[in-house]
C-alpha cells in the first residue's frame, strides 16, 4: 500500500483545518479573546450560503429575479463575500457586549462565547431545523478526476485550493497592509496606538468581525464536504482551538503549520485505523503541549495569567 | 454565632435546614406538576456541580472537560456490574476509582498550566475520553450506550434495602448528597481550601510562600475528579444506562454554565442552586420550546455580563441592602470566597 494518497488527502485536510482555525487565530493573536461561537458563526456563515444559493432565496421579489437570473458560478463567488460579510457584521453584536468582559479575567470572554455559541446554535436548529442539506456548488467543482491510478475528488483540491489562496490573502493583509501594521501594534501597545490618535474600539470591531467572517468563509468551503448541520459548529472550533494551541497562541505561521500537521497525522492515521483518525490530533497536541508549554511557535501571553 | 465560626463546624445549621428541606421533596414535587426522577437528577447533578467547584470557584481552575469524570464514573460503575457483577458499594467504587485514576493522568499534564491554557488543555483531554467513549463501541457500546445499569439494594452482600424505585433512590442519593456537602465544607475552610483559595488569587504568590502549587492543583483536579466520577456513577444507576453524550463538549459546558449561573464563585450553596435552575428551567422551558438552550444560553451571557457572581451574589446583595441598617459591621459572605472580577 502506498501512502501518496493519504499524504495528499492530509496535506489538502491540514490546508482546510488551517483556515478554519484562521479566524480564531486573529482574534486570539490580536484581541487576546478566546471566541468560542467560532464554530457557530462557521455553521452561520454555511446556512446563509445554503440560503442564497438555493432555489428560494429569502428576498424581496425585485431582487430575487435578477439574483436567479444570474449564473451559478456567478452566485457562488457573490455568497462566498455577501453571507462571510452578513456573519461579520452580526458579530459586532458579541464583540459589543464582549467589551465587558475587557479587563476582567479572559475566562469570561470564553465563557460569554460560549454562551453565544448556544445560543447561535440553538436559533439555528430553530429556524433551520436538525435535518441534513447539501450546498449547491457550479459543476466544475464537483465529480472526480484519475491520476496515478486513483480516483480523486475535485472539490478537494478546489477547497484546499481556495484555503491556500485566504491564509495567503489574510498574511498579505497582515503583514502589507497599514490596517494589519495598526492591529498588530494594537495587540502589541494598545495605549501608544490610542495615543497615535487610532480608534482602539473600531479597531476591534474591525478584527473581530474580519475573524468571524473568515469562519464563516472557512464554512461555507468546507459545506460540501462535512455536509450543513448544527452540530457542524462543534465539530470546527474544536480543531481550530486545538491548532491555534499546537501553534503557539499569536502565531500566524504556527497556525498554518499546526493545521498541515494536524492534517497529515489524520490523514495517515487514517491509513491505518480509519475509525480513529480524529484521536490522533487530541493525542499531538498533547505530545507537543507537554514538551513545548506554549505551542511550536508561541510567545508570553496574557491568556496564560 | 457569626459565619467565622460556621467555618470550623461539621455541620452547619444552612446544611441541616438543606438537606431538610430536601427531604420533604419527594412529598410535594409531583403536587407543583414535576416528578420525582427530576428530583434525582438535581441531587446527582448537584453533587457533581459541588465537585466541579472544588476547581472553578475555589481554586479558580477552569475544567472545561469535567464530563469527561463523570462519563468515565458512569460507564465504570456498569462496567463493574456486568463484568465483575458488583452490588452497589462495589459499583460506586469502582466509579470513584476509575475517575480518581482518570483525574490524576489529566491532572499531571493540565496542573501546570493556567487560565485559558488550562481550559483548552482540560477541553482536549475530554474530548480525548469522548471519542474514545464514542468509538470503543466493544466496551461502551458507541452511541448506543451501555444497558441495562441496575440499582442493587442498600446493604452488605445483595440483601437490603431496595432502592429501584425513584423516591427510595432519591433518599439514598441524598445521603451521599449530605456527606459530599460535609465533605467540600470542611475543605474549602480548611488549610488545604485556603491554599487553593490563594493559588487563584496568585500562583506566584502562593508559590513564594512555600507552597507546592502543582501539587495542591493535582491535588484538587483529582478529588474532584474522583467525585465527579462517584456522581456519574450514580447517574448511570438513575438512568440505567452510560452514555457518550454527558462527556461531550456541551455537556463540560453545561457543569460549568449551571455553576456560574447559581453563583459558585460567590457562595458555597451557588452550585446547587445552579443545577436546580438548570433542570427545572430545562423542564419548563423545554415543555414550550424544543430550543430552550437558546433562552438558557441568553440567561447565561446576561448572567457573565452584568453579574458574574451568579444568583447567590444576587441574592446576598439584596440580603446586605435589607440588613444594612441593623448590623453595620457583618462581613459580606463572599468576603473570604471571591473578587469574580479579578
Amino acid at each position: 500500500m502506498t501512502l501518496v494518497p493519504f499524504v495528499i488527502d492530509g496535506l489538502t485536510l491540514g490546508l482546510l483545518f488551517a483556515l478554519i482555525a484562521l479566524g480564531f487565530m486573529l482574534i486570539v493573536g490580536v484581541m487576546e479573546q478566546i471566541n468560542l461561537a467560532h464554530g457557530s458563526l462557521f455553521a452561520l456563515g454555511a446556512y446563509l450560503a445554503m440560503v442564497l444559493l438555493g432555489p428560494n432565496p429569502p428576498l424581496p421579489a425585485a431582487l430575487a429575479e435578477p439574483w436567479l437570473a444570474l449564473s451559478l458560478p456567478v452566485r457562488y463567488v457573490a455568497t462566498l463575500i455577501i453571507a462571510p460579510a452578513l456573519v461579520g457584521l452580526f458579530s459586532i453584536v458579541i464583540e459589543l457586549a464582549m467589551r465587558r468582559t475587557y479587563g476582567k479575567d479572559p475566562l469570561f470572554g470564553l465563557l460569554l462565547t460560549f454562551g453565544a455559541a448556544l445560543v447561535i446554535e440553538d436559533s439555528i436548529r430553530a429556524i433551520w431545523g436538525t435535518r441534513d442539506y447539501a450546498l449547491t456548488t457550479p459543476d466544475a467543482m464537483s465529480g472526480g478526476f484519475i491520476a496515478l491510478g486513483l480516483i480523486w475528488s475535485t472539490y478537494r483540491f478546489y477547497a484546499a485550493g481556495m484555503a491556500l489562496l485566504i491564509i495567503v490573502l489574510t498574511w498579505l493583509l497582515i503583514e502589507k497592509t497599514r490596517f494589519g501594521a495598526i492591529i498588530k501594534a494594537g495587540a502589541h501597545d494598545s495605549e501608544m496606538v490610542r495615543a497615535l490618535g487610532y480608534d482602539l474600539s473600531k479597531l476591534r470591531i474591525a478584527v473581530f468581525a474580519l475573524g468571524t467572517a473568515l469562519a464563516a468563509v472557512a464554512g461555507i468551503v468546507m459545506a460540501p464536504l462535512w455536509g450543513i448541520r448544527p452540530h457542524m459548529g462543534v465539530d470546527a472550533v474544536v480543531p481550530a482551538f486545538l491548532i491555534i494551541v499546537l501553534g503557539g497562541v499569536g502565531s500566524f505561521w504556527g497556525a498554518v503549520v499546526a493545521g498541515l500537521m494536524v492534517g497529515l497525522v489524520v490523514g495517515l492515521t487514517s491509513a491505518f485505523a480509519s475509525a480513529w483518525a480524529l484521536l490522533s490530533m487530541y493525542i499531538l497536541l498533547i505530545v507537543v503541549v507537554s514538551i513545548r508549554a506554549r505551542g511550536l511557535f508561541g510567545k508570553k501571553s496574557v491568556l496564560e495569567a | 454565632m457569626t459565619r467565622e465560626l460556621d467555618g470550623t463546624r461539621l455541620v452547619t445549621p444552612a446544611m441541616i435546614a438543606v438537606v431538610v428541606i430536601l427531604a420533604t421533596v419527594p412529598f410535594w414535587i409531583q403536587a407543583i406538576g414535576l416528578y420525582q426522577y427530576l428530583a434525582v437528577e438535581i441531587l446527582i447533578w448537584a453533587i457533581y456541580a459541588f465537585a466541579f467547584n472544588l476547581l472553578l470557584g475555589t481554586g479558580g481552575l477552569p475544567s472545561f472537560g469535567h464530563g469527561a469524570f463523570f462519563g468515565i464514573g458512569a460507564y465504570a460503575c456498569g462496567l463493574a456490574q456486568m463484568h465483575l457483577g458488583a452490588g452497589l458499594w462495589l459499583s460506586l467504587i469502582a466509579a470513584l476509582l476509575a475517575a480518581t485514576l482518570a483525574g490524576a493522568f489529566v491532572s499531571a499534564f493540565v496542573a501546570r498550566r493556567r487560565g485559558i491554557y488550562f481550559a483548552l488543555m482540560t477541553i482536549a483531554f475530554g474530548q480525548i475520553f469522548w471519542f474514545i467513549a464514542m468509538k470503543a463501541r466493544d466496551i461502551t457500546g458507541g452511541e448506543d450506550g451501555l444497558l441495562p445499569i441496575a440499582r442493587p439494594p442498600v446493604g452488605i452482600g445483595g440483601t437490603g434495602i431496595d432502592i429501584t424505585g425513584n423516591v427510595a433512590f432519591y433518599y439514598f442519593v441524598l445521603v451521599i448528597f449530605a456527606l459530599v456537602l460535609v465533605l467540600f465544607w470542611r475543605l474549602t475552610h480548611s488549610p488545604f481550601g485556603r491554599v487553593l483559595a490563594a493559588i487563584r488569587q496568585s500562583e506566584t504568590r502562593a508559590g513564594h510562600l512555600g507552597y507546592s502549587v502543582l501539587a495542591f492543583k493535582m491535588a484538587a483536579f483529582t478529588l474532584s475528579a474522583a467525585i465527579s466520577g462517584m456522581a456519574g456513577g450514580l447517574f448511570a444507576m438513575a438512568q440505567a444506562s452510560a452514555f457518550p453524550d454527558v462527556m461531550s463538549l456541551h455537556f463540560s459546558g453545561y457543569i460549568v454554565m449551571m455553576v456560574l449561573v447559581g453563583g459558585g464563585f460567590a457562595s458555597f450553596w451557588g452550585p446547587l442552586v445552579g443545577v436546580l435552575v438548570f433542570f427545572v428551567a430545562r423542564d419548563v422551558l423545554g415543555a414550550f420550546t424544543s430550543t430552550w438552550m437558546l433562552w438558557f444560553g441568553l440567561l447565561f451571557v446576561t448572567v457573565i455580563l452584568f453579574k458574574p457572581e451568579g444568583i447567590a451574589g444576587l441574592a446576598q446583595d439584596v440580603a446586605k441592602r435589607l440588613r444594612k441598617g441593623d448590623r453595620e459591621n457583618e462581613r459580606p459572605v463572599a468576603a473570604t470566597a471571591v473578587d469574580a472580577g479579578s
